[in-house]
């Protein structure tokens, strides 16, 4: 292979950029998957429809579009106590610009506990549950010989940290239904899976369970989730950034020295 | 305090214990006797801050923090070593393009650093990688190499994935695999370094050399640090050239780094999605 044909693909991307998304031509408009921004999408649009737009080219009707913004006003509330929210905290603590606070916190979010983080996990749960399901499998099965690991019940989307039962996902179904959304395969599967989980191990969906189940029901991928849904604790985050900057210096939890236990080794010399 | 007002799913606190007080083997301050939340000494895995700052090195400093004993003479040459090699991925690198832009187009001065690590964060050339990295040899270092890569080979595309490793551009890196080659003739130097030679010695026939994360990732095996710390570590030794080539743009006009011209960006319109 000559030189010019091993670095042509490279070649031909170099000084240029190709863009199925869109782009801006100064005085004449900005297109965004076909639309004109100004013509098409300002006034007449939702943020969030032009957001799922721009993240998957996909345009949400607006009943979707009403069911995911509940869905984010679930996701992320003002108590400094979260974990995500502490970074807001801090942030205004030590006086950072909000942006600074608020990426941290959504940097934060990024865990496999909580956030963002478990969106992979627990879209992948519930489509590998459904595709068990189509090739004959049943839940309990799946449940006791899929998620069983060395380190116990792995379940994303179904239980959560610090409380047993998420009352959001009650609440995120009456939207669905005023919304006019019926359960799809997937949500029928993630149902079964609750129902044994309960039975069995007292545990329930979390949010995520459910917003991943509803989403595939909707055809969107793993990535597609996790991109719609990666700023989704910042609200949160802003509050407690707001309360922390408004205040004292110092004054968010304040630790005497002797507040931190020391597990290390004693004082020794350096030689 | 608000209660809701949906009857819905009964939620209860999980009865876990959370830590009354934060605990840490690291740091250990003494109050001073007229204030309890001024420090008067400073221990750090036991040593006297002040006395570190006379006597030790940032390096050495480094690799007490995250290991918790000082390094050896030995262990300190190839830690130094690794962090020189790793002190500047230059302007071609997306984390170093990243900050260049931002400092260029007048981003909050102390915003440059995190923003960049944040893009040095990835799966590809980045601290992601090193995470990945420094697992995939620890696991693997301690079995014929040849045997490894038979069992990683895709039957398919006949490629191999792995790592820290891999092709850019249609070929292997250069300088890389001269680091490696550097690291490996250090007293320090180890199992991990060791086995990465013999592994892309077999690989380069699949079109498979170092990658500047693999590289990273062998020396930290060396030098017996986690996955989780030689990631962190890759950042932080990545820091001092996303910083200099942030601030070498920040007095300059945002005209002084390439702005794709019109004629050159191109917008393939696909029609709208699902309306």
């Amino acid at each position: 292979m000559d030189v010019i044909n091993k670095t042509q693909y490279w070649d031909e991307r170099r000084g240029h950029i190709y863009s199925a998304k869109g782009g801006w031509v100064i005085g004449k408009g900005i297109a965004s998957h076909g639309y004109s921004l100004l013509d098409d999408l300002v006034g007449g649009k939702s943020f969030f429809q032009v957001m799922v737009l721009n993240a998957t080219g996909k345009m949400l009707p607006e009943n979707f579009t009403r069911w995911l913004e509940a869905t984010f006003i679930c996701l992320s509330w003002p108590d400094s106590r979260i974990w995500c929210n502490q970074m807001g905290s801090y942030g205004g603590e030590t006086k950072t610009s909000p942006v600074a606070a608020i990426c941290a916190g959504v940097l934060a979010s990024d865990s496999s506990l909580y956030g963002p983080g478990t969106v992979i996990s627990a879209t992948r749960f519930i489509v590998a549950a459904l595709d068990y399901v189509r090739q004959g499998g049943v839940v309990d099965e799946y449940i006791e010989t899929m998620a069983k690991t060395r380190l116990g019940l792995v379940t994303p989307g179904f239980a959560r940290p610090m409380a047993k039962g998420d009352e959001r996902v009650e609440r995120m179904r009456q939207v669905a239904q005023e919304l006019g959304f019926v359960d799809g395969p997937h949500m029928r599967t993630a149902r079964a899976i609750e129902k044994y989980l309960l039975t069995q191990y007292d545990e329930s969906m979390n949010l995520a369970g459910y917003i991943m189940a509803f989403l595939s029901d909707q055809g969107f991928s793993e990535q597609e989730n996790y991109r719609i849904y990666s700023m989704c604790v910042n609200s949160g985050v802003h509050a407690a950034y707001s309360e922390a900057y408004d205040n004292v210096p110092d004054s968010y939890l304040p630790l005497r020295c002797e507040d931190i236990v020391y597990t290390g080794i004693p004082e020794r010399v350096l030689l | 305090m608000i209660e809701n007002k949906q009857q819905g799913q009964k939620v209860e606190r999980r009865d876990e214990t959370f830590a009354e007080a934060i605990e840490t083997k690291i740091w250990c301050e003494t109050a001073s006797e007229s204030n309890p939340y001024i420090a008067q000494k400073n221990l750090v895995h036991g040593y006297d801050h002040l006395e570190l700052m006379a006597k030790k090195s940032y390096s050495e400093m480094t690799f007490l923090m995250l290991k918790g004993e000082l390094p050896g003479k030995d262990e300190l040459a190839l830690f130094d070593a690794t962090l020189v090699a790793l002190s500047n991925l230059g302007p071609r690198h997306a984390a170093t393009r990243a900050v260049m832009n931002a400092s260029v187009s007048k981003t909050d001065i102390t915003h440059l650093l995190p923003l960049a690590l944040s893009i040095l964060s990835g799966a590809h050339l980045g601290a992601k990688e090193v995470f990945d990295s420094v697992r995939f040899i620890r696991k693997n270092m301690n079995k014929d190499p040849e045997a490894v890569l038979a069992t990683l080979l895709d039957a398919g595309d006949q490629k191999v994935h792995m790592p820290g490793f891999g092709a850019r551009f249609g070929d292997v890196e250069i300088i890389p695999e001269q680091m490696a080659a550097q690291l490996a003739s250090f007293v320090a130097a180890g199992k991990g370094l060791d086995w990465c030679q013999r592994l892309i010695g077999i690989a380069k026939e699949y079109n498979v050399g170092w990658f500047i994360t693999g590289v990273a990732s062998a020396a930290f095996v060396d030098l017996g640090f986690t996955p989780k710390a030689a990631a962190g570590l890759f950042q932080m030794a990545v820091s001092p050239g996303l910083l200099a080539h942030g601030i070498e743009m920040s007095n300059k006009p945002i005209t002084a780094m390439p702005f794709v011209a019109e004629d050159k960006y191109h917008y393939m319109e696909s029609g709208h999605g699902c309306d």
